[in-house]
Parts: structure tokens; sequence; C-alpha cells
């Protein structure tokens, strides 16, 4: 009764303060939803090419600057238990140098994946095809997104990496980044970024029962410059990802900071302005534990209201952005994500009301029925 | 000397670094169920003793004895306030957001009575100040003798044995502090309380079984 009544009477504080949580928690849910989302993609790129694993050069800090040589992938491909091996090289181009890009284009960059023809991993590109697959080394395949973007179709022709292609079939892909880039043959890319013999990374399809464990020894063994992983660790190997929600959880810090101030300034005014009510109710008998719970109920319903209301904002921004952002982000939620952040938001209305609560439960009777 | 509902023992108020002398050794005993006036000037010393034997504050030497126990060995005085005494303020002090009904309730939320016992006994005590008209009215929306009895009804809540008034109509025209009196003493008719009373209203002295002077901390 006393609570809601407390926090209604100054409406335009309380909702303010409100907002405060609600748009710190809203920054946490969208933060997390479109790094999540980023490596959501890359895990289900992984899965989708069906591979167990895959090597990389181990120095490499990114799979964008890994290298092997030939000779390693026939050494790699020689071990027991290896059932097939594609080889893969991939590049991203600037938006800006590909050919009928309008301005205000949401495809910022093409992401080129060098692939063998007739490989399994451009044979996954036959479901829902319009065309064909690539054959020959003037032939690509485009994402469906980024043939919406560059307004292009089938039979057109796209220059890029100093050809000029054609385009002979496009895919779909529910992986954003896979659906805004194009699949070139990999003698291609290996040509124009002078890789000579060398690619990218590989994926190892194992024999049926074989131990992936076994076999990654084995590789290390006999190719100490790479390193094998499995696909479904690609996001844990590569733990520059980790920066990512770094980055993303010191902003979102930020955000729930400004909220917690809020409702300390909220709740210290509150008490100022009440001193003399606080009095009275110490006067009529209220315990200061009775005072305290009561000023601090009041900072954990801003946060209870304020915390749901963040969630609903952050997972609907986070969706509208999107929509707005280049191509290849997607989104991902989880409900440890959810209860996270309100778990975050019901402490900021605890510990931001708690002082308040407790200057308000200091007050003495007598000087608090004085103060004017 | 056992049916005294208030004695005090050379009772001693200092403020501010002891240069302040407020009280300046009150004793003195209240009969129980009687109605004592102390009249006085303002800084004589009568909100302080009101304040003391109300438990709302601490003395610097002597002691308060409330219905026999001494207030300095009491551990809970909020638990005190809260049963034993009701105020009735000069500004009356009414929660301004809350009802009439809200406001009687909220000394009985002190001690944990169900909502529904609580809403009951308001209602009841609102009736009985002449308010059954006002009981869902904001404070704010109440007339300045509305507001008083509706302070009088919630200083009743909790059946108190002891009523303190601290200067009830000074906040009041004549007429309306006639009947704030009148209703007062009703109030304190029917439950039986002690009531003891500090102004500066000779008025408000008519009525009362006992009157006592104060000037610069001391009982005349």
């Amino acid at each position: 009764m006393l609570i809601l009544k407390n926090l209604l009477r100054r409406r335009t504080r309380t909702i303010l303060s409100l907002l405060g949580i609600a748009i710190g928690i809203a920054a946490i849910i969208a933060f997390n939803a479109v790094a999540r989302g980023f490596k959501a993609s890359l895990d289900r790129y992984m899965h989708s090419s069906g591979a167990e694993m895959l090597v990389v050069n181990r120095a490499a800090m990114a799979p964008e600057y890994s290298r092997i040589t030939k000779e390693e992938i026939d050494a790699v491909a020689a071990v027991p238990g290896i059932e097939h091996v594609s080889p893969g090289t991939f590049t991203i181009i600037a938006g800006r140098v590909l050919q009928k890009v309008k301005s205000g284009t949401k495809l910022k960059f093409l992401t080129v994946f060098g692939r063998v023809p007739g490989d399994r991993l451009v044979e996954k590109f036959r479901p829902g095809l319009d065309g064909r697959l690539m054959q020959a080394e003037d032939e690509l395949i485009l994402g469906s997104d980024a043939a919406r973007d560059l307004e292009l179709k089938r039979d057109d022709t796209l220059t890029l990496l100093n050809r000029t292609f054609k385009i002979v079939g496009i895919y779909q892909s529910d992986i954003k980044f896979e659906s805004a880039g194009c699949v070139v043959p990999s003698s291609t890319v290996q040509q124009e970024l002078k890789m000579g013999n060398s690619i990218g990374l590989a994926f190892l399809y194992l024999k049926p029962g074989a131990d992936w464990k076994k076999i990654r020894d084995s590789i290390e063994e006999r190719v100490p410059n790479v390193a094998a992983i499995q696909t479904s660790g690609f996001t844990q190997y590569y733990n520059q990802l980790d920066y990512i929600d770094w980055f993303v959880w010191i902003v979102s810090l930020v955000s729930v900071i400004v909220g917690g101030l809020g409702v300390l300034n909220t709740m210290l005014m509150a008490v100022s302005e009440r001193t003399r009510e606080i009095g009275t109710l110490r006067a009529v008998g209220w315990s200061r534990g009775q005072v305290l719970r009561m000023i601090l109920s009041e900072g954990m319903v801003i946060s209870v209201v304020g915390g749901a209301l963040g969630l609903l904002i952050g997972a609907f921004g986070a969706e509208t952005l999107i929509q707005w952002a280049p191509r290849g982000l997607d989104t991902r939620y989880s409900v440890l994500l959810f209860v996270q952040s309100f778990g975050i938001a019901l402490a900021l209305g605890f510990f931001g009301a708690l002082y308040p609560a407790y200057q308000a439960s200091r007050l003495s009777p007598i000087e608090a029925l004085k103060y004017e | 000397m056992s049916d005294a509902a208030i004695r005090t023992v050379d009772l001693v108020k200092r403020y501010e670094g002891a240069s302040i002398t407020a009280l300046a050794g009150v004793s003195i005993e209240v009969e129980r169920g009687s109605f004592l006036c102390i009249m006085g000037p303002s800084g004589s010393g009568k909100s302080t003793f009101l304040n003391l034997v109300g438990a709302l504050d601490t003395p610097t030497s002597g002691e308060v004895i409330l219905n026999g126990r001494p207030l300095s060995k009491e551990r809970n005085l909020d638990a005190v306030r809260a049963r034993e005494v009701g105020f009735i303020f000069q500004l009356h002090n009414l929660i301004p957001t809350l009802t009439s009904i809200e406001n009687v309730e909220i000394p009985m939320m002190a001690v944990g009575v169900p909502r529904r016992e609580r809403r009951q006994r308001a209602v009841e005590l609102l009736g009985q100040v002449g308010l059954s008209h006002r009981l869902s009215s904001v404070a704010t929306r109440l007339s300045g003798g509305e507001r008083q009895r509706v302070s009088i009804a919630r200083a009743l809540a909790n059946k108190p044995a002891l009523i303190l008034g601290d200067e009830p109509t000074g906040d009041v025209d004549s007429k309306t502090g006639d009947q704030i009196m009148a209703c007062i003493q009703e109030a304190r008719k029917q439950s039986g309380a002690t009531l003891v009373v500090v102004t500066h209203n000779p008025d408000v002295a008519k009525g009362a079984d006992r009157m006592l002077h104060m000037r610069d901390g001391v009982l005349q």
C-alpha cells in the first residue's frame, strides 16, 4: 500500500529511474544477443560442414591468418581414422569495391569462401539451390542475401579478385554471414592472395568410430605446425572471441551503473523529502527494520518493473537493430542471459536503495519530526 | 503509587553539548485514566517532557516509569511507542498520499495486525471521531479539523494506555479546537487511557483533572 503510493506520488521520477534500469538491462540483452548470435552463427557454420574436426595453423591468431602448406595437408590426410579432407580458403571483400552496390546497402562486405568444386563443402549448398554448383574456374555461387543486396541473379556476372565470374547458382543458408557471401573455386583465392599451394584451413571427416582425441594427438605429432580441433569447439579455440564478450560486458556494466545511480538518486531524494513522514512512522512505533524494508522494497519494485521492461526492450531492440545492421549479424538468446540480466536488475534495485534505506532507518524520530 | 500510569524521577534533558537544559529535574506522578494538562510558553520544555514520556527520546539523566516499568530497562522503545503510546501532534503529521483509513492503519502495521482486522478497526475509530463519511478521502483533501480527527483515530489504533497530545489544537481555529478537545476527551473516556496534553492555550485545560505549569524546564 505505502510502497506503491510512495512510488506513484513522484511518478516522473519513478518512471525515469525505472527507465534507467530498463535501458541498462536492455543494453545487456541486446549486446549479448548480437555477440552470442555471432558466435552461434560460427558454430552453426562449422556444424553445417558435416566435418567433425578441422586443422588450422597453430600460430595464427584468427582463422583468416591461417596458412597450411600442401605437404602439411597431405601429412594430415595420411593420419589413420581420417576419411576425407576438405581444404578451404576464405577472404573478405569490402562491399565498396563490388559492382552495382547502391549507397545505403546493408552489404558492407562479401565473405568469399574458396572451395574445391565437387567437394562436400560445395555439395552442401545443393538443397534449395537456384541453378547449379560451380565447376569451372570462372564460376561462383552466390548467397541469397548477397544476391538481393547486389541486385544480381543467376547467369549475371560479378567481378571480384580481379576476375569476372559467372553466377551459376544462388544458394540459401540460414547462417547470416554465409548467406551474405559467395563460394568460388579455391584455386582462384590461392592465386589472388598469392598463397601458392597453401590453404587456410581444412575440414576433416572421420571414419565411423574414430576417436577424435587420438587423431588430434596423431596430427599434432606429425605436423607440429597445425592445431587440430573439433568443429564444435571452434569458438572456444579462438579465444579472441572472448574479447567480444568482455567488451559487451564492459559496455553493459557502464549502462548498469548509470541505472543503479538513477535508483540511488531517486531513493535518496525520496528519503530526504519524506524525512518528516519517516519520523511519523517511527513515532507511531515502526522499527528501524520496518523503515529499512519499506525503502528497500520501493527500490526493488523499481528494479523488478524496470528489469522486466528492459528484457522486453532489449530483445525487441536487438531484433529491430539487426534489421538495420550490416548483413551477416545474427542474434541469439538464452534463458540464462534473461535470468542473469534480471538478477542484475534486482541487484541494482537492492544496492541502489540500500544506502538511502539505511539513512532512513537511522533517522531519529525527534529530529525527523522537526524536519521542515 | 502503584496506580500511577506515568512516574518520572528527576528527569533531566540537556541538548547541544549540555549547554541547553530543556528539562531541569522533573518528578511527577500521573494517575491512571486521568487528564493532565501542562501549560507553558514556547521553549519551556513541555514538548521535551512529552517526548521523553512517550519514549520518542531518552533523558540525559533520571527515569521515566510507564505503567510500573522503567523505560531505561526497555530494550525495544519502538514497541513501547507502538503498543502503549498514542501521539497527537500539532501538525497532525498524516501521510499525505494515504486515505484516512490507511493513515489510521499505520500504527497497526507496526505491530503486525492482520489487514482485515486493521481495516475494521480503522473504520470503527474513524466513526468514533465522526469521520465515517471521509474514510477513503486522501489526507490532503481533508480540512485541518478533519486531519486532526484522523490523527486522534490513529493515536487510538493500538488501544494505548497513554495518549499524548502536543498542542493538538495549535493549528486550528478556536471553535474547531474545542471540537477536537471534546473528541479527544470522549476517546479517553471510552478507552480509559491516561491523557497528557501540553499546550499554551488555556481553553485546552478546561476539563483537565490536573493542570501544571512549566517554565524553564521545571514544573510549577
